[in-house]
C-alpha cells in the first residue's frame, strides 16, 4: 500500500501548490486568451503549478483536472505559506539591470551589403555589457561573414529608451565576386566603433538599433572604412 | 498571659515578614543591575511595561510556521523539430527538402524562428534540350537557412471525436536568410504561413507552406527567383 503511495506523493511533492485568494480561479482549455473558460476554482481551493508557456501557467485542480491560468491570474494566489505566489516574467526593472541579453538584426546593411546578424552580451554593470556579434552579409560585389567582440556602455538603462556606445575589434571573411578589381577570399581584422538605441517593448524583450564603423585593416596599403546599420529584435533574462 | 503570648506571637510573625519584604526589596533593587545585558535584548522598557499590563499568557503557541520550497516551475518556450517536404526551385524542378527548425515563444501571440535546410536541384529546362551542364554536382545543392518573426494568427481547437480536443495554431511568418545555391549565397526573403497541432502539449505537428525569395542571374539575366516549399514537421517543445 505504502509502495503504491509513494509515487503519487513524490509526484505531488515536485509540483508547487498554490491556494486561491480571489473569489475563482479560471482554468481554461489552452494557453490564449481565446480558449474558453472550462472549470472555475473557489477562493481557498488549490491547484499544483505543473508547467507554463510563455505567460500562461498550466495547473491541476483537485481530481486531476488539467487547464491553463494566465499569470496574472494566478499572481493572485497564495504559496502555504501565505506569501504570494509570483513569478519573474520581466519588467522595466528587469530591462534596467540584467546579467545576459541577445537578440536578432532582421534589418542590416553593411557597406550596401544586405546583413544578417545575431548578438549576445553579459553585463559586468548595468551600464557595461562584453558583447559578441556574429553576421552574415550578402552583396553585389561581395559576400561574407564578421565576428566582432567588444564593449558597449548603456548611458540610461533606467528609461525605456536608453542610448548607448560601443567599441571593439574583429575578424571579416570577405568573398569578393568581382575578383578582377579585388583580392582573392580574405580574412582582416577590424575595429569598430559605434552607438546606438535601446527601446524597451514588454516584458523581457525590447528593440535594438545601432550603427557602427568598421575598419578594416587590409593588407594593403590603405585601410577600409564600412558603415553598417542593423535594427533588430533582443530580449534580456 | 494568654493575651500576651498572642501579642508577642504576632509581633514576631510581623517582624519576620517585614525581613522578608525588605530582602524582597533588597533584591529587587539589585535585579536591574545584575539583569542589565538581558535588558538590551528586550526591544524597549515600553513594550516590557506593555507586557506587564497584558493579560497574561496561558498556552504558549507552539505553531511553526511552514516553510515552502518553492519547485522549479518547467517553462515550453523553446521548440525544436525537423521536417521534411518539397521544395520548388525556380528553373530546376521541385525536389525533396530536408531542414531543421528551432523556435522561441516570446508571447502568446509571437515567437522567433530559425530554419535551416537542405535540398538538391535537377536539371532545367535548357540544360535538358541543350544537353549542357549549367552547373556543377556541387552547385546543384540548395542549402539554406534563414530567422524569422512569427505570429499566432488563429489559434484554435481541433475535436478528436467527444473525449478529445488538441490546441492548434495557424501562423504566419516572415524573415530574412541565406541561400548557398549555384556557387553564391543570396540574401533571401522569406515568407509563408503554417498550421500547427498539439496532440500533446510538449508535440507539435506542422504543416507549412514559405516562399524563399532572391535575386539572381544564374540563367543570363538577373531576375526575382521564388522557391516555393511546403513541408511537414514535427517539433518538441521544451
Amino acid at each position: 500500500m505504502l509502495l503504491a503511495l509513494a509515487p503519487a506523493a513524490r509526484a505531488a511533492t515536485q509540483h508547487l501548490q498554490v491556494f486561491v485568494t480571489a473569489p475563482y480561479l479560471e482554468m481554461h482549455t489552452g494557453p490564449g486568451r481565446g480558449y474558453p473558460v472550462f472549470h472555475v476554482v473557489g477562493r481557498d481551493g488549490s491547484v499544483r503549478v505543473l508547467k507554463r508557456y510563455t505567460d500562461w501557467f498550466k495547473v491541476r485542480a483537485e481530481r486531476g483536472i488539467e487547464g491553463w491560468v494566465p499569470a496574472r491570474d494566478l499572481e493572485l494566489t497564495v504559496l502555504a505559506d501565505g506569501s504570494r505566489f509570483s513569478y519573474d516574467t520581466g519588467d522595466r526593472n528587469g530591462f534596467t539591470e540584467h546579467r545576459f541579453e541577445a537578440g536578432v538584426f532582421f534589418y542590416g546593411d553593411y557597406g550596401g551589403a544586405s546583413t544578417i546578424s545575431a548578438y549576445a552580451a553579459a553585463f559586468a554593470t548595468r551600464h557595461l555589457s562584453g558583447e559578441l556579434a556574429v553576421g552574415q552579409f550578402l552583396g553585389s560585389a561581395a559576400n561574407g561573414t564578421t565576428v566582432d567582440l567588444g564593449l558597449a556602455h548603456v548611458f540610461y538603462p533606467e528609461g525605456r529608451f536608453s542610448p548607448f556606445v560601443t567599441l571593439g575589434t574583429g575578424l571579416v571573411h570577405i568573398e569578393p565576386k568581382v575578383t578582377l578589381v579585388q583580392p582573392a577570399n580574405g580574412t582582416e581584422q577590424t575595429a569598430y566603433v559605434g552607438g546606438g538605441v535601446r527601446f524597451y517593448l514588454t516584458r523581457r524583450f525590447f528593440v535594438r538599433g545601432e550603427f557602427r564603423e568598421h575598419e578594416i585593416f587590409t593588407h594593403r596599403n590603405v585601410n577600409e572604412q564600412v558603415d553598417e546599420w542593423k535594427l533588430g529584435f533582443a530580449f534580456f533574462f | 498571659m494568654e493575651t500576651r503570648l498572642r501579642i508577642l506571637f504576632l509581633t514576631s510573625a510581623l517582624a519576620l515578614s517585614g525581613c522578608s519584604t525588605l530582602h524582597g526589596l533588597r533584591h529587587r533593587t539589585d535585579a536591574p543591575a545584575d539583569s542589565a545585558p538581558a535588558a538590551a535584548d528586550t526591544p524597549s522598557t515600553a513594550d516590557a511595561a506593555a507586557g506587564e499590563d497584558a493579560p497574561p499568557r496561558v498556552v504558549e503557541p507552539d505553531v511553526e510556521r511552514r516553510k515552502v520550497v518553492v519547485p522549479h516551475i518547467r517553462s515550453q518556450d523553446i521548440e525544436l523539430g525537423g521536417y521534411v517536404g518539397t521544395l520548388n526551385i525556380e528553373d530546376f524542378g521541385a525536389h525533396p527538402v530536408y531542414g531543421v527548425q528551432a523556435g522561441y515563444h516570446l508571447t502568446e501571440d509571437f515567437f522567433l524562428q530559425a530554419e535551416a535546410g537542405l535540398s538538391r536541384a535537377g536539371r532545367s529546362s535548357f540544360e535538358t534540350l541543350s544537353n549542357i551542364s549549367l552547373l556543377t554536382s556541387a552547385e546543384r545543392r540548395y542549402r539554406y537557412y534563414d530567422l524569422s518573426l512569427g505570429y499566432n494568427f488563429l489559434p484554435g481547437e481541433v475535436f478528436l471525436g467527444s473525449g478529445r480536443a488538441m490546441t492548434t495554431s495557424f501562423y504566419l511568418l516572415a524573415g530574412v536568410g541565406s541561400t548557398d545555391f549555384g556557387g553564391d549565397s543570396k540574401f533571401t526573403g522569406n515568407f509563408g504561413a503554417g498550421f500547427k497541432v498539439l496532440p500533446l502539449d510538449w508535440l507539435a505537428v506542422h504543416v507549412a507552406v514559405e516562399d524563399r525569395v532572391f535575386n539572381s542571374d544564374l540563367l543570363g539575366t538577373n531576375k526575382l527567383n521564388s522557391n516555393l516549399e511546403a513541408h511537414l514537421g514535427l517539433t518538441v517543445f521544451f
